[in-house]
C-alpha cells in the first residue's frame, strides 16, 4: 500500500522530531482532557439527578413549611402550614392522585425497656405509604382508624427494629416517646442510607399524624404536604395553582416573602446539579479554546517544518513521490499529532476525572463517549489545520526546493 | 535513448522575459558517460532539471526512452523520474536522523509496486558502493564521501535508465571526488547511461564526451579519447600521501 508507505515517512518524521511532536500536541492534550472531564461531569450529573429524582418522585410535589429556595432541612418551627391547607388542595386542585400531610420531629428520644435510641417521628396520614411507596414488611401500616382514633400505634424502620429491640419481632411491643405508650404496629421495608446527607431513612418511626400533633409534639401545624400528581404533564399548573391557592390562604400578596416552599422534581434536578453546569461551560471554554489555540499552533510548526524541510520535500518529488504524496505525508503528519494528542488527552482526562470522583464531591461517571467525541475531534482539527501546510509543502516545485 | 530538439527555457518574470536555453539539440545513448559542463550562467543548471524532468522546456522536444515528455502531467513526472531516472545532488540531500539503508530505500516507497526484498536491494546497492558496513549509519555519522555514496546507491535502487549527477564532487576533497567518480566509471564500465554536470574540467575528462554550454547554447562538442582513470587517480593520490 503507497498510502501506508506514505503515512509512515510521516509517522518517522515525527518520531524524530520527539519535542516538536509535543508542542505540536500539547494543545489536542489539553482540549481532549478538558472535553472528557466535561463528558465525564455531564454523565455523572445527569446520573445524580435522575437517581434523586427517582428518589423523590418523578410525579411529586412537597409542599414545605418555610420559605427559602433551597431543599429542607425543614422547619417545623413554621407554624403556618396546615391540615386545612392539606384539605384545600385536595378539594381545589384537579389532577391529583395523594396529597399527604405530615409532621415530624427529629432526634426523639425512643424507650423500650432498657434501650433507649434517638429517632425520627413521623406523624403521617395513611395515605402515607402510596405517597412514598414505602410499605411494611411485618405486621400493618398507618390505617385511617388508626387517625380518626388518635390511636397509640407506631409503625418503626428496621433500623429502630435493631437498634431498640435488638432485631427480635417488635410486632405488638411497647416503645416510649415522650412518656407516650406506642404499641407497634409493623416494621417498614428497609430503604438505607438517603442520596442527599447520609441520612439513615430507617432510623424512623411513623404514628398516625393525629396522635403525633396532639399526644407527642402538641402543635396545630404541620411540616410539609407531599402531593403526587396523576400526570408529569399537568405539574407545571397544579404547582402554579398550588401556590396560587396557598398565598390566598396565607393572604400572602407577592413580592411578599412566601412562608412556604414547593419542591418539583425539577427544582430537585437543578439543585442536583448545582455548580456542574457552571464548571462544564468553564472546562467547554477551555476545551474549545485549547483545541483552536493548538490547532493554530499545531499548523503554524507544521508551516515552520514545511519551510525548515524545503530540501527533503524537493528530493521527495525527485525521486518520485508526486504532490499528492508529500501533501498526504503532511497531513498525516498533522492527523497522526492529533490523534496521538486525543489518546493522551482522553488517558489524561480519565486520569483527571478519577482523582476528582475521589476528592470532589462532583459527580463524575467515566465512559467511553468521550473517546469517542475526542476521536472526531482530533479528526477535524488535524485535517482543518493540516490542509493548509501539506497543500503548500504540496505545491513546492522541486526545482526551487533542490535549490 | 535520450533526444533533445530545440530545447528552449525562458524564465518570465513580470514583462521581462529571459531566454536560458536557446535551443539545445543532442542525444545521448545507451550506456554513455557524458559530461556537461560550463560556468555558472551558462545554462547547465536549467539543463540538467529538464533531463531530470523536474521542470519542462519551454519550447523543443525531450525524449527519455522514446517518452516525449514535454507531453506529460505533473503525476506521470513524478512517476518517470521514480523508474527512469536516479539522481545523485552535489549537497548529497539525504535524510537526516534516517538510517542509510532507509535513505537509500527512499525511492522505492513512491514505486508502482513495493518490492518484498527492498531492504536486501537496498543493502545490496550499498555494496556496490563498498558501504556494506555503514547500513545503519545516519548521514551525520558518515564522512562527505560516505554520503555522497549513499546518494549514489539510492540513485541505482530503481534501475533507472540514467543516472544525472549534479556536480556530484563539489563537495568533496580530492580524494572523495576520486572516489565518487572511480564509482560512476566501475557503473559505467558496467553498462550503465551517466550523465555528470560539473563546471570543473577535471571531472569532465572522466567521461567519454563533454558537452560545452556557453550562454544557453551548445559550444562544443568534445568527445574524449582516453578519459581519466580515477581508479588510477585514486592509487597516486595514495602513493603521494605514502612519499609524505
Amino acid at each position: 500500500m503507497r498510502l501506508l508507505r506514505i503515512a509512515k515517512e510521516g509517522a518517522q518524521a515525527l518520531a524524530a522530531n520527539k519535542v516538536r511532536t509535543f508542542f505540536m500536541m500539547a494543545g489536542t492534550i489539553v482540549g481532549i482532557a478538558a472535553l472528557t472531564v466535561i463528558m465525564a461531569i455531564g454523565k455523572g450529573t445527569e446520573r445524580k439527578v435522575m437517581q434523586r429524582v427517582e428518589a423523590f418522585g418523578p410525579r411529586a410535589i412537597a409542599l414545605i413549611a418555610g420559605g427559602g429556595k433551597d431543599l429542607p432541612p425543614p422547619d417545623m418551627n413554621i407554624t403556618t402550614l396546615r391540615l386545612e391547607d392539606a384539605q384545600a388542595v385536595i378539594e381545589q386542585i384537579e389532577g391529583l392522585e395523594i396529597v399527604s400531610p405530615q409532621a415530624w420531629r427529629f432526634n426523639m428520644d425512643l424507650k423500650h425497656e432498657t434501650n433507649q435510641i434517638q429517632a425520627v417521628v413521623w406523624g403521617v396520614e395513611p395515605n402515607w405509604h402510596d405517597a412514598w411507596n414505602w410499605y411494611p414488611v411485618e405486621g400493618d401500616g398507618i390505617a385511617s382508624d388508626d387517625v380518626a382514633t388518635m390511636a397509640r400505634v407506631c409503625v418503626i424502620g428496621s433500623s429502630v427494629k435493631r437498634d431498640l429491640f435488638a432485631g427480635a419481632d417488635p410486632v405488638g411491643q411497647t416503645l416510649y416517646v415522650n412518656k407516650v405508650a406506642l404499641t407497634v404496629k409493623g416494621v417498614l421495608e428497609h430503604k438505607g442510607t438517603g442520596p442527599v446527607a447520609a441520612l439513615d431513612f430507617d432510623s424512623r418511626i411513623i404514628v398516625p399524624i393525629t396522635t403525633a400533633m396532639r399526644r407527642i409534639m402538641n402543635v396545630d401545624y404541620v411540616g410539609a404536604i407531599r402531593i403526587v400528581s396523576k400526570d408529569t404533564a399537568l405539574m407545571p399548573k397544579q404547582v402554579e395553582a398550588i401556590r396560587a391557592l396557598i398565598h390566598e390562604r396565607h393572604h400572602i400578596t407577592p413580592p411578599q416573602e412566601d412562608d412556604f416552599r414547593l419542591i418539583t422534581p425539577t427544582v430537585i434536578g437543578e439543585l442536583a446539579r448545582g455548580t456542574s453546569r457552571t464548571l462544564s461551560l468553564l472546562l467547554g471554554a477551555l476545551a474549545g479554546l485549547s483545541l483552536l489555540v493548538g490547532g493554530v499552533v499545531l499548523m503554524n510548526i507544521l508551516l515552520i517544518s514545511v519551510a525548515e524541510r524545503t530540501k527533503e520535500i524537493g528530493l521527495r518529488r525527485a525521486v518520485g513521490a508526486t504532490q499528492r504524496d508529500v501533501f498526504l505525508q503532511f497531513l498525516t503528519e498533522s492527523l497522526a499529532v492529533t490523534f496521538l494528542g486525543m489518546l493522551l488527552g482522553t488517558a489524561l482526562g480519565w486520569g483527571i476525572s478519577v482523582v476528582l470522583s475521589k476528592v470532589s464531591p462532583m459527580p463524575v461517571v467515566v465512559s467511553w463517549e468521550p473517546f469517542a467525541l475526542a476521536a472526531v475531534f482530533a479528526l477535524l482539527v488535524g485535517t482543518f489545520f493540516g490542509v493548509q501546510p501539506a497543500r503548500r509543502a504540496a505545491k513546492l516545485s522541486p526545482v526551487e526546493a533542490l535549490r | 535513448m535520450i533526444e533533445l530538439e530545440g530545447i528552449e527555457k525562458t524564465y518570465t518574470s513580470g514583462d521581462v522575459s529571459t531566454p536560458v536555453l536557446k535551443g539545445v539539440s543532442f542525444g545521448i545513448g545507451p550506456g554513455e558517460f557524458v559530461a556537461i559542463m560550463g560556468a555558472s550562467g551558462t545554462g547547465k543548471s536549467t539543463l540538467m532539471n529538464i533531463l531530470g524532468c523536474l521542470d519542462k522546456p519551454t519550447a523543443g522536444h525531450y525524449r527519455l526512452d522514446g517518452i516525449d515528455m514535454v507531453h506529460l502531467e505533473d503525476d506521470e513526472l513524478s512517476h518517470l523520474r521514480n523508474h527512469k531516472i536516479g539522481f545523485v545532488f552535489q549537497q548529497f540531500h539525504l535524510l537526516q536522523r534516517t538510517a542509510a539503508l532507509k535513505n537509500v530505500m527512499l525511492p522505492l516507497i513512491y514505486a508502482d509496486e513495493y518490492p518484498d526484498d527492498a531492504e536486501d536491494r537496498a543493502a545490496e546497492a550499498l555494496a556496490t558502493v563498498g558501504l556494506s558496513d555503514r547500513l545503519d549509519y545516519s548521514p551525520s555519522q558518515l564522512s562527505g564521501g560516505q554520503q555522497q555514496r549513499v546518494a549514489i546507491a539510492r540513485a541505482l535502487i530503481n534501475d533507472p535508465s540514467i543516472i544525472l549527477a549534479d556536480e556530484p564532487t563539489g563537495n568533496l576533497d580530492s580524494k572523495s571526488g576520486a572516489e565518487v567518480l572511480a564509482i560512476f566509471q566501475r557503473l559505467h564500465g558496467q553498462g550503465r547511461t551517466i550523465v555528470v554536470v560539473t563546471h570543473d574540467r577535471d571531472v569532465a575528462d572522466h567521461a567519454g564526451r563533454i558537452i560545452v554550454m556557453e550562454d544557453g547554447r551548445i559550444a562544443e562538442e568534445i568527445s574524449v579519447a582516453t578519459p581519466r582513470d580515477a581508479e588510477e587517480e585514486l592509487k597516486s593520490l595514495a602513493n603521494g600521501e605514502d612519499s609524505e
